[in-house]
């Protein structure tokens, strides 16, 4: 993945502010990592070089733990994370059929990233809320007993959002245009 | 160093006391299947459940490697349990593996082939499902040595040179589960990685996974 | 000043604050992360704001889950005067109301109520209903009535008690109390705890550490976070509990990430412990110190593996490593570890302070105490559930849980997560404890309790759990990388109707080679579910593969939908517009059929045909008529 001018710049700067607040003890490895991934999304590669040059243990064992866990991601992830709950009682309520109406309607597979970036498509084990399965979470809100229909729905509002935006700020470009 | 008495198969051996039952009983000459096995390890790995014994007095076989000796200890290396899960964990291994012995350099020097003649098993899969669906890309980018995955057995004896005797810190296992493999940082070729090419990997690959480029030709 | 008059100077500091707090009208909104899902903080601010609006003097607090999930969300009313009543599930305009009518008129309004918290003339209280009679909590008893925020809450109850008892006492005597009350952990294999502890005091080197497993992972659990988000300090006075017994000096809590809302709770109640003396340099004036650390899981199901937990928070992937040695002799760091569960260490205050006699009196012989279960699936009454060890399954779901949803047929209980087991019906008044349950070859585990009903496929249960578990596995060893991967592969197979009866020997083989040759727990469990399904409901699988059928109508490569001409209306077409495939046409007489090679089986028409039609229906095996459809579609066309 190409990073975009300025992007490295923001990553270092970030990951040493990180590493300032930290021991240099192998087992400071996931904090710092998780830190990491909470400021910029993903663990980019040259941040975790800098995790493995300042506690001086090999890069490959920073990989290593970031591929290990569910929770490290090494691309950044879509503007709108959707994450499927695959829990026994959502999987018995419907929650794979809630999964494929995702994958059909997004053209993406769970855990991908739909080609414009707007989506990403997680399964993610229990989230605690079996009675109200099956769950689905858009962006950390959780929508409960969620059919194919809602999740029809959950994309449309989100289509309307992103066209009303468009079209402000289309208006907004016209209207810059007038003026000049 | 203190000795204590072992039996073995009806054999009885002396053997020098702590020390863990593998090596004890291959020191002795008696042969049992292994690949992860490392005896400068602080820590066993434990992880190719190969080498299962029988004790006296223990319910369940045990894996031989992490079983330290003890004064009057009666072991049966072939039982019918241990025969089938040494099996089991043999054709799970073979599941995963590139067969066609014929076309690997590393053939007649290969563990896995010298596990299937001391234990007659076969070297081909008739049980279990092949899971090597695709092959992944063979990795010959370094000068010295070729990487073929398709061959690894993931007991890790490469990891641990690059990491505790050469100190280079090129190799590890990435991924979790059935996607775990030996790779570089970035899943670059080792070419690309820390890699010194020095070649102390392949000289403790069990199988056929890392093998010297004048081999293969 | 002693360590008793200490405590005591706290605790009364505590009573009168919480004293003059129940003066006023409280409510009380359950906020953990199951109240949330079901719109608690909505109603928490309507809460505030109608009160606002209003110009009302009450308190209104935040408290955890108080287990009945089922009526989420949840709101308690305590006004001076009434009975505290519970409510739920409350909406916006029930919120709204029971401000106007009970907060500013005195309308307790009964309609919405669901019980009453204490006896009273008025209403009945959860101890009238049958699964009021039937549990017994302790562990979740003050759970949703607490404020988890406010330490106070916790002191007012006599919290911290035990903690002030255990300090006067020698630290083996405590050990003694928790070995004599037959503790047994709750993690899921029910070793006891007393015995872990004493292993670990025992044991030479130091420091040594305390390390709380709350990396909960099973896919159909939630009691831990419950109990981490509702009622943090009972975990904190156990840990601290623990600790001195074997004489630590640092605790480790872990967590999964994945709780956003425990991690916040916990690192509230530590600093607020911290502040009262309770945690840090010499606890409550004695000269024990011990402090807590939180450390967040990163999402591997392995890591509730104890030595795979101590790899992780050692900073490297959760790998598990072989035992002996044992963490209670070589653990974190190498040094001596006790690791117990968040529910084994709630228990142990309420050791302390009641007794070992009184713990055992609670439960059977050899499982003393209570279980505590995330009661899910098809019941009607899901939630969380404590009762104590022995009650049989059969109570469980029938008089706790109010039976199965719809009238369905009962079929199974899944009992333990991935690696538990399902029991039939037969099993139903089976006493649930650590030793029937392994007999029965399911396993207390982590707690799911998943009920399921003529509707659920056994074989896709099973299938089910071997994924989870497969893509949890940490593929260290042979047998559990690559072993659960080909009993994984077998049972897709017959899931899509391609299996066949020698796949069933070698899946049974497979099971057993993988329990008995993996190098963790993990392994070792993971054909639990196979291994039940294939006893107890061999004839769903040769369903399967003998006549291509799936009797529960679940796997969709062996179903077909259908719409039943006679049922269907003329005058309805909702099923046309749920589709989201264009699969359903209008026939010439204006009944509605499905294209069979459009449909992808997404359910919607099923749910959307109105009740009194019922038209739509799935069949197995399924059809393939390719030309009866082209025939139909044909016609359609011109």
């Amino acid at each position: 993945m190409e990073l975009l001018p300025g992007e490295l710049e923001q990553i270092k700067a970030e990951t040493a502010e990180i590493l300032q607040q930290h021991g240099t003890e192998r087992q400071e490895l996931i904090p710092i990592i998780q830190e990491i991934q909470e400021r910029l999304g993903y663990l980019p590669k040259p941040a975790m070089e800098q995790v493995a040059r300042a506690l001086d243990i090999p890069e490959v064992d920073v990989y290593s733990v970031a591929t290990f866990y569910n929770q490290f991601r090494l691309n950044p992830p879509g503007k709108h994370q959707i994450k499927v709950c695959m829990g026994t009682a959502c999987h018995m309520m419907g929650g794979h059929i809630v999964m494929d109406s995702f994958e059909r309607r997004l053209e993406i597979k769970e855990g991908e990233t739909t080609p414009d970036r707007e989506f990403s498509l997680e399964r993610v084990a229990c989230v605690g809320c079996c009675a109200l399965a099956p769950v689905v979470l858009v962006d950390e809100k959780v929508e409960a007993k969620v059919s194919p229909i809602r999740v029809d729905g959950i994309l449309l509002t989100f289509e309307i959002e992103k066209s009303e935006q468009e079209k402000v700020e289309e208006k907004e470009q016209q209207e810059g245009g007038v003026e000049e | 160093m203190s000795k204590v008495n072992i039996t073995i198969d009806g054999q009885q051996y002396q053997v020098p006391a702590g020390e863990k039952l593998l090596w004890a009983a291959l020191d002795c000459g008696v042969y049992i299947p292994h690949l992860c096995a490392n005896k400068d390890k602080e820590r066993p790995d434990a992880s190719c459940r190969l080498c299962f014994v029988e004790i006296e007095g223990f319910s369940n076989p045990v894996t031989s490697c992490t079983q330290e000796v003890f004064e009057g200890m009666v072991v049966r290396t072939r039982t019918p349990q241990v025969d089938r899960l040494v099996q089991t964990a043999f054709e799970l291994l073979l599941s995963n593996h590139k067969l066609r012995c014929g076309k690997c350099p590393q053939n007649r020097q290969c563990e896995l082939q010298k596990i299937a003649r001391e234990r007659k098993l076969k070297l081909k899969l008739t049980r279990l499902r092949p899971l090597l669906t695709e092959e992944k890309p063979v990795d010959d980018s370094t000068d010295v040595f070729i990487y073929d995955p398709n061959r690894c057995v993931l007991c890790g004896q490469c990891i641990w040179v690059d990491h505790k005797i050469v100190e280079v810190g090129a190799i590890g296992f990435i991924n979790r589960g059935f996607k775990r493999k030996m790779g570089t940082f970035g899943d670059v070729p080792l070419a690309e990685s820390r890699c010194t090419q020095c070649g102390e990997c392949v000289k403790v690959c069990p199988v056929g996974a890392l093998v010297f480029k004048e081999k293969t030709e | 000043m002693s360590i008793a008059d200490k405590y005591n100077a706290i605790r009364i500091a505590a009573v009168e604050k919480i004293d003059k707090m129940k003066e006023k009208p409280h409510v009380l909104v359950g906020t953990a992360t199951c109240g949330r899902a079901a719109g608690a903080l909505t109603i928490l601010d309507v809460f505030r704001e109608e009160a606002d609006k209003h110009q009302l003097d009450i308190i209104i607090d935040e408290v955890g889950c108080m287990g009945h999930c089922y009526a989420e969300p949840l709101v308690v009313i305590a006004k001076p005067g009434f009975p505290t009543l519970c409510y739920g599930p409350v909406d916006e305009g029930i919120a709204k109301r029971l401000v106007v009518d009970f907060l500013v008129n005195d309308d307790p309004c009964y309609d919405f109520a669901i019980a009453a918290l204490e006896p009273n003339d008025e209403f009945p209280t959860f101890e009238d209903f049958p699964r009021g009679v039937i549990e017994k909590k302790i562990i979740l008893a003050d759970c949703g009535f607490i404020d988890p925020n406010d330490i106070d809450h916790y002191l007012a109850r006599d919290g911290y008690a035990a903690l002030a008892k255990v300090l006067e006492m020698e630290p083996y005597a405590v050990i003694e109390e928790v070995k004599s009350a037959k503790l047994r952990g709750r993690g899921g294999a029910g070793f006891p705890t007393g015995v872990k502890w004493e292993r670990c005091f025992k044991a030479e080197g130091s420091p040594k550490y305390v390390i709380c497993n709350a990396d909960e992972g099973d896919p159909g659990a939630f009691m831990d976070r419950a109990i981490l988000e509702s009622n943090p300090h009972q975990l904190i006075e156990g840990m601290i509990i623990a600790a001195y017994a074997i004489q630590a000096s640092t605790g480790y809590i872990y967590v999964r990430a994945e709780y956003p809302l425990a991690v916040a709770r916990l690192r509230n109640a530590i600093s607020q412990a911290r502040e009262k003396g309770l945690l840090g340099d010499n606890i409550l004036g004695s000269d024990f110190s011990f402090d807590v650390i939180i450390f967040q899981g990163s999402g591997a199901f392995v890591c509730g593996e104890e030595t795979a937990l101590i790899e992780s928070i050692e900073g490297k992937p959760g790998v598990p490593n072989h035992r002996p040695p044992y963490p209670a002799t070589c653990g974190l760091y190498g040094k001596p570890t006790v690791i117990n569960n968040v529910k084994t260490l709630s228990y142990v205050p309420h050791i302390l302070r009641k007794g070992a006699d009184w713990f055992r009196s609670i439960g059977t012989e050899n499982s003393p105490g209570t279980a505590v279960f995330a009661l899910a699936g098809k019941v009607v009454g899901t939630g969380l559930v404590e009762v104590p060890m022995g009650t049989t399954i059969r109570e469980l779901v029938y008089d706790v849980g109010s039976g199965i949803k719809d009238d369905k047929m009962f079929k199974a209980v899944q009992i333990g997560g991935p690696s538990g087991g399902c029991l039939p019906e037969s099993s139903l008044d089976l006493p649930i404890d650590f030793d029937s349950l392994q007999e029965a070859g399911a396993m207390m585990g982590s707690g799911g309790l998943v009920v399921l009903d003529e509707d659920d496929c056994m074989v896709e249960i099973a299938r089910f759990f071997l994924d989870f578990t497969q893509k949890e596995s940490c593929g260290k060893c042979t047998f559990c990388r690559l072993g659960t991967k080909q009993m994984l592969d077998i049972l897709t197979d017959i899931t899509q109707g391609k299996g066949s009866l020698e796949d069933l020997n070698i899946l049974q083989d497979l099971a057993e080679d993988v329990k008995m040759g993996s190098l963790c727990s993990l392994g070792k469990t993971a054909p639990n579910p196979v291994l039940t399904t294939l006893k107890y409901f061999r004839d769903e699988y040769e369903a399967h593969i003998n006549e291509g059928r799936c009797p529960a109508l679940m796997c969709k490569d062996l179903i077909t939908y259908i719409i039943i001409p006679e049922k269907c209306s003329k005058l309805c077409d909702v099923c046309i517009g749920s589709c989201p495939t264009e699969a359903i046409y209008t026939r010439p007489d204006m009944l509605k059929a499905i294209y069979l090679d459009k449909c992808v089986k997404c359910n919607n028409c099923m749910v959307a045909c109105p009740p009194q039609y019922k038209a739509v229906i799935k069949v197995s095996p399924p059809i393939v008529e390719e030309k009866e459809e082209t025939v139909e579609g044909g016609k359609e066309d011109e």
